[in-house]
């Protein structure tokens, strides 16, 4: 199980790795969502937010009305910001399931592979 | 020679019946009304028997040859195990044809998606251009011809074709080919890209001024605009070099290619992108798709047909039979100056400038007679354009020459030829 606190880690590190990430960030220009995140086993949400591919901020809480929830374990939630787990292997396995149309569940995972080739 | 001249006249009956009258109607009037049966190295034989030299070629798709052995024996191979090859999914032969153009091609070109035919190409390279660049516009040329799908339509330089079709795509602009000023002028804060043949094949073989690519490709670099270069026509050795615009070291953003990349045999086409505008699809993997494209059979055919074009120097044997043409070309000019006004020229792209439209029907009858097809371009009919096989013979060079000179010597007798009459 992860904590809130060390979630909010990793996404503000996912989030540097984002926004310095200059072929991410040229990809991803013509992206804006509002995205949230569930931990399933302790209850605690996350937002975050992509304006033009950038991430302009990551906060504790469900805020706004989302475009895209990704619920998943805590400790998975966690993993994967810290890039140590291979999402779509998750969402294949039912672990992560996010609710999104079908294009934005392809950025998702493109998004990783840009960042993390080789997870 | 009886039964085939029925089955002639059975076989443009039904054409005209069931496909399209008119297309039989012209092609009679301009002695072309082939049915073509045999075909091998730069002829084919129309069904009654008569032998051809052909410089049409389709505008360039047979320059491996005319049913070419070796390309006919990779296809028959690959029947044994293969089919088209579904679509979706990844395919040894796509990866193979892909790795392969990228080695071929000039530059860092590197990435391939592929299609059916030039429209096709081009249609995906517009579509790139406007994804990537997250930009509308598209600089196209007077003259310009690109195919007649959606966005390829768009880019055609002559208004026939589009007329009847309107509303078209919206923002394409249009400038003289040739003008590099012109370009600099049209771009603007949404320009995706320009858009060139490399050499202007259905335009009139309109040859670009020295420096001009290498000046639009500078305007593209300064404006952050991506430059497409269509080579459908010009590609695989046909002007002497694998691709045209290796004549002037301009190496493009985009790059369309099919006609010659299917060896006669099979329908294929490509559109060849640089590594860091294939990022487009890395968000949209499934966004540009094509039942038919790069199907497993066209990629061997392919494969084969690049093979071949390297093996035997193509492009050097091109150079060679251009030079032979060249020096016929000059005796014509200084012998019938009432009729040819220049010739237009790189390798086996050739085109002949009559003095005035009508000629070009009129010499395509009186080549037909003698054994050549040679067709005026569509966008100008006073441009014969020559674009035979580049396995073409010394000897079968010479034969073509000695019937356009035979042509020009009977029809300078008749009336309506001069620049003035």
């Amino acid at each position: 199980m992860a904590t809130s606190e060390e979630i909010l880690e990793a996404l503000a590190d996912y989030q540097v790795q984002c926004n310095n990430n200059a072929r991410l960030r040229r990809m991803q220009r013509d992206w804006s969502r509002l995205l949230h995140f569930s931990a399933e086993d302790t209850g605690d949400w996350f937002t975050m937010n992509v304006i033009n591919g950038e991430i302009t901020f990551c906060k504790a809480g469900a805020e706004g009305t989302p475009d895209i929830i990704v619920t998943a374990r805590s400790e998975d939630l966690c993993d994967m910001f810290w890039g140590d787990l291979n999402p779509s292997q998750k969402y294949l396995q039912g672990e992560i399931r996010v609710k999104a149309n079908q294009e934005d569940v392809v950025r998702l995972d493109a998004i990783t592979m840009i960042i993390w080739p080789d997870v | 020679m009886a039964d085939s001249m029925e089955i002639k006249k059975k076989v443009l009956a039904d054409f005209s019946e069931f496909i399209n009258p008119m297309k039989v109607r012209t092609l009679k009037s301009a002695g072309i009304d082939f049915i073509e049966e045999k075909r091998s190295g730069a002829c084919s034989w129309d069904i009654t028997g008569k032998r051809f030299i052909d410089c049409q070629t389709g505008s360039g798709i047979m320059n491996v040859g005319r049913h070419n052995p070796e390309i006919v024996a990779a296809l028959k191979e690959a029947l044994d195990t293969y089919d088209i090859g579904v679509f979706l999914l990844c395919s040894r032969q796509k990866a193979e044809l892909a790795k392969k153009l990228a080695e071929i091609t000039p530059g860092s070109l590197k990435c391939s998606i592929f299609g059916t035919g030039g429209g096709e190409a081009v249609d995906a390279a517009i579509k790139i251009a406007r994804g990537y660049s997250m930009k509308t516009e598209i600089i196209y040329t007077k003259n310009a011809y690109h195919g007649h799908t959606g966005f390829a339509l768009s880019a055609i330089g002559r208004d026939s074709y589009k007329e009847p079709f309107e509303p078209l795509m919206p923002g394409f602009v249009m400038v003289p080919f040739g003008d590099a000023s012109a370009i600099r002028s049209a771009v603007n804060k949404n320009t995706a890209a320009v858009i060139l043949e490399t050499i202007q094949g259905e335009g009139g073989i309109n040859i670009p001024p020295d420096g001009y690519l290498a000046e639009v490709r500078k305007i593209c670099d300064e404006k952050e605009v991506l430059l497409i270069l269509d080579e459908i026509q010009t590609g695989f050795g046909r002007t002497g070099k694998m691709f045209a615009c290796e004549h002037w070291d301009v190496v493009p953003d985009i790059m369309t290619v099919a006609k010659s990349l299917g060896g006669g045999i099979y329908p294929i086409s490509a559109t060849i992108f640089k590594e860091e505008i294939g990022d487009f699809f890395v968000p949209h993997p499934f966004v540009h798709l094509s039942t038919f494209g790069g199907s497993d059979l066209g990629c061997i055919v392919a494969m084969a047909a690049i093979d071949y074009i390297i093996k035997n120097n193509l492009a050097e044997h091109a150079e060679k039979m251009g030079q032979r043409f060249r020096a016929g070309f000059d005796r014509l000019l200084k012998e019938y100056p009432r009729l040819l006004l220049e010739v237009r020229q790189k390798g086996l792209m050739m085109g002949l400038q009559y003095t005035n439209e009508s000629i070009g029907p009129r010499m395509t009858l009186k080549f037909a007679e003698r054994g050549v097809l040679a067709v005026y371009t569509g966008n100008d009919p006073s441009i014969c354009r020559l674009m035979p096989p580049l396995v073409i013979t010394p000897q079968e060079v010479d034969e073509v020459l000695n019937v356009l000179e035979d042509s020009m010597k009977e029809l300078s007798g008749e009336k309506g030829i001069g620049r003035n009459d």
